[in-house]
């Protein structure tokens, strides 16, 4: 049985925020000012509005106050959300996908807890600590010290999830930003996408119930937000090529761009099926053991793949813009500097082929 | 065949080397983080360079320049874009316009143009062609639609020409002294048949700047509006013949030794340095960053890398001494055009691969990668989009 139908859910959700991102974050992202290739403040009125559509606590089970998304439906939300903003993605991907693995390790007295005041905050983002955090038992409490780099959501976050060498195992500690002892610079430059800083914990104490069982490594978001964003180029260039005449006609009337725009539509349709099928696979995991789906890192596949064939289209996208496809308060040379962030950040394109390698030499 | 430089060729290019190694480096990076780009200008480098005779190079002997051959300007294109491309450019740009002032301009226009320009190290040219609705339609324009291209007005009124109109995105339109427009004198006419090129010096009664464009790289050379409101240029600068700016025959004023040619010619030896920069920085880089135990250089998939990086620029190379060679012994052919499209996809693939090289891990970029990939992009407009293909696919096909 193969099977392409989204669920009325999943068509529904698709509407609503492309209609909300059309109506409330375009308008506002595409400012001059915010095309430009510095470090800007987050749009927070509109991460606000985003997570009063539900959308930073999209993945949570209904149980917990959430919707219950499965991973699919998270990264068709984070594609829709990225052709008007990638950072507002960014963030409430990472925020969504932490949730949901939080949950999941949690007691229910921690859920009933911890996860209560995260669902009744609108501006409660979540953020995850990998690596560089020593932690220590000193009675009934935790004693964090060192420094996290380049953690995702660092400035939002208003809990950090801190995963480190427990006993003799991995666990978490859950940290809130305003416990004792903890600190947060905001990292700045443009090579991220959504919020990004350096967490400091010195001799931050938390008691032994904020301890949970071990998270995981994230998966990034590059691949739905790469999708986002050649959607957004290809959106532009497309409206573009209808009303600009040259050669005697509008410009999609010339062979050469109309198949230039057809190339954008056919990576974009490649890409989306690599994205989502390794989405969907994570959602299904039976679908591996009876063989359906083969024994291959699908999610690394996506992630090499598609940043990689959305740098292109922006690029051929902003090509059909002439001149003002490389001028800073146009829309498409963000784009293309958008895409390269994802072809750039986590692990990157290499990187995810080179665990696909790892993956089948094994 | 002969590969040798002569001695004077190789003189030229070491004092290019050494003015970029030790003049424009050290600026590249300062002036491209500017972020104002009215405020990137460098009129100290363009004093410098002008004195060891970067800006008048292009110049005949006969007129005081310098003579130097496409051969070596090749060379210093390639060697000042290796310290940074968009410098490179507002030397060349002025080579650009000199080759069209030799080749069209009458001698009574020399004396009162060239002159000037010979003497005074501020002194840089532009010629103004684009405007907002008008850009791959002067590069290509369309058989079944005459009206197309160019709206810019020019009326005759005694022995004055009364300019009216707008170009966009004009190499040193805001900081220029002297400009080369192309104006329409006919507009029933096809662009071909009724276009006429004028001088026109900066203190031009109605002419003026207007906003200075904000491009993604290439920050130092500056872009602008021009902005004619019933400008007053005198017939006797006219270029050539009226309505003949753009003839048959060849390039703008009929002609067919440099401006179109050299333009070709300049993109892709600019592309070229830019390249060597990416290969030289990238290979450094692998051979003393550390990763997993190694240096970078270990991996096969940075060898790879640096291989194709390597190959490309060579291959480039090959191609750009080629054309300069060509240009020289006044061979036509559709090389040129062809070296400035390939130009495009070897300076952007070259470009991407060093980024890669260095990597971006943990969201930082290193800024000398992030700019070069910035420089690079304008190539898709300039040399290697559509237009710039099917143009030198209409030589091929003739």
């Amino acid at each position: 049985m193969f099977n392409l139908h989204l669920s009325p859910e999943q068509l529904e959700i698709r509407d609503t925020v492309r209609e909300f991102v059309a109506r409330e974050v375009k308008p506002v992202a595409l400012r001059p000012e915010r095309l430009e290739p510095f470090a800007k403040p987050l749009l927070a009125a509109q991460l606000e509005a985003a997570s009063r559509l539900g959308l930073r606590t999209l993945a949570l089970s209904e149980a917990a106050g959430g919707a219950g998304a499965d991973t699919l439906t998270c990264c068709i939300v984070t594609e829709e959300l990225a052709v008007g903003d990638p950072d507002i993605a960014a963030v409430l991907a990472h925020t969504a996908a932490l949730a949901r693995r939080l949950e999941r390790a949690m007691t229910p007295a921690q859920r009933e807890r911890l996860l209560t005041q995260f669902v009744a905050d609108e501006r409660f983002h979540l953020a995850l600590a990998e690596r560089g955090i020593a932690v220590a038992q000193d009675g009934g409490e935790w004693r964090l010290n060192g420094v996290a780099t380049a953690v995702d959501n660092a400035t939002v976050a208003k809990l950090f999830v801190v995963q480190a060498r427990i006993h003799d195992g991995i666990g978490a500690l859950l940290v809130p930003r305003d416990a004792a002892g903890v600190s947060v610079r905001a990292q700045g430059g443009h090579w991220f996408h959504g919020s990004r800083g350096e967490v400091d914990f010195s001799d931050c104490r938390v008691s032994g119930g904020n301890l949970v069982g071990a998270i995981g490594t994230m998966v990034p978001p590059s691949g739905a937000l790469s999708l986002g964003i050649g959607r957004a180029a290809y959106e532009a260039a497309l409206e573009y090529a209808r009303i600009r005449v040259q050669g005697g006609r509008p410009i999609i009337g010339h062979q050469a761009i109309a198949a230039k725009l057809a190339g954008i539509a056919i990576g974009l349709e490649v890409a989306r099926a690599a994205v989502w099928r390794a989405a969907w696979a994570s959602d299904h995991p039976e679908a591996f053991a009876d063989r359906s789906l083969p024994d291959l890192p699908l999610q690394s596949i996506a992630e090499a793949f598609a940043p990689e064939v959305m740098l292109r289209a922006v690029k051929d996208a902003a090509e059909c813009f002439g001149a003002m496809g490389v001028m800073r308060d146009m829309p498409l040379h963000k784009y293309v500097h958008d895409a390269r962030v994802c072809l750039h950040s986590g692990e990157g394109s290499s990187g995810a082929r080179l665990h696909v390698a790892a993956a089948i030499t094994e | 065949m002969d590969f040798e430089l002569s001695e004077e060729q190789r003189a030229w290019q070491a004092k290019a080397r050494k003015f970029a190694r030790e003049e424009i480096r050290p600026i590249s990076l300062e002036r491209d983080a500017i972020e104002d780009p009215a405020k990137t200008w460098d009129w100290e480098i363009i004093r410098k360079g002008s004195k060891l005779g970067f800006r008048t190079m292009a110049v005949p002997k006969e007129w005081g320049g310098l003579g130097t051959d496409f051969v070596t300007q090749a060379l210093v294109m390639t060697e000042l874009a290796r310290a940074d491309s968009a410098i490179s450019k507002a030397f060349s740009q002025c080579w650009k316009w000199s080759h069209l002032i030799a080749a069209s301009c009458t001698e009574e226009q020399k004396e009162r143009f060239l002159k000037p320009f010979l003497a005074d190290d501020t002194f840089v040219l532009g010629k103004g062609i684009s405007e907002h609705s008008a850009g791959s339609d002067n590069r290509l324009p369309p058989a079944d639609d005459p009206k197309a291209g160019l709206k810019l007005r020019a009326e005759r009124r005694g022995d004055e020409w009364i300019l009216n109109g707008e170009k966009a995105f004009i190499a040193n339109g805001n900081i220029g002294k002297l400009f080369f427009i192309d104006a329409r004198t006919d507009p029933n006419a096809p662009l071909k048949q009724g276009t006429t090129m004028f001088l026109v010096p900066r203190d031009t009664p109605g002419f003026r700047s207007g906003k200075v464009y904000n491009k993604s790289g290439w920050r130092f050379y500056q872009n602008g509006e021009m902005i004619f409101e019933n400008a007053r240029v005198p017939h006797a600068n006219v270029v050539g013949e009226v309505n003949g700016a753009v003839r048959k025959s060849g390039g703008a004023g009929g002609d067919t030794t440099g401006g179109d040619l050299f333009g070709d010619l300049e993109l892709a030896a600019n592309a070229l340095g830019i390249c060597d920069d990416a290969c030289e920085t990238a290979l450094k880089h692998a051979r003393t960053v550390k990763q997993g135990g190694g240096v970078l250089f270990e991996q096969q998939l940075i060898q790879l890398k640096l291989n194709r990086m390597h190959m490309l620029t060579e291959a480039l190379r090959s191609f750009v001494m080629r054309v300069a060679w060509e240009h020289d012994r006044r061979i036509h052919s559709p090389n040129p055009g062809l070296a400035m499209n390939f130009s495009t996809d070897v300076v952007q693939e070259v470009t991407e691969l060093y980024m890669d090289v260095r990597g971006g891990a943990g969201g930082a970029m290193d800024a000398h990668a992030d700019k070069l990939v910035r420089d690079s992009i304008i190539w898709s407009h300039l040399a290697g989009d559509t237009v710039q293909r099917l143009k030198v696919a209409g030589r091929l096909g003739r």
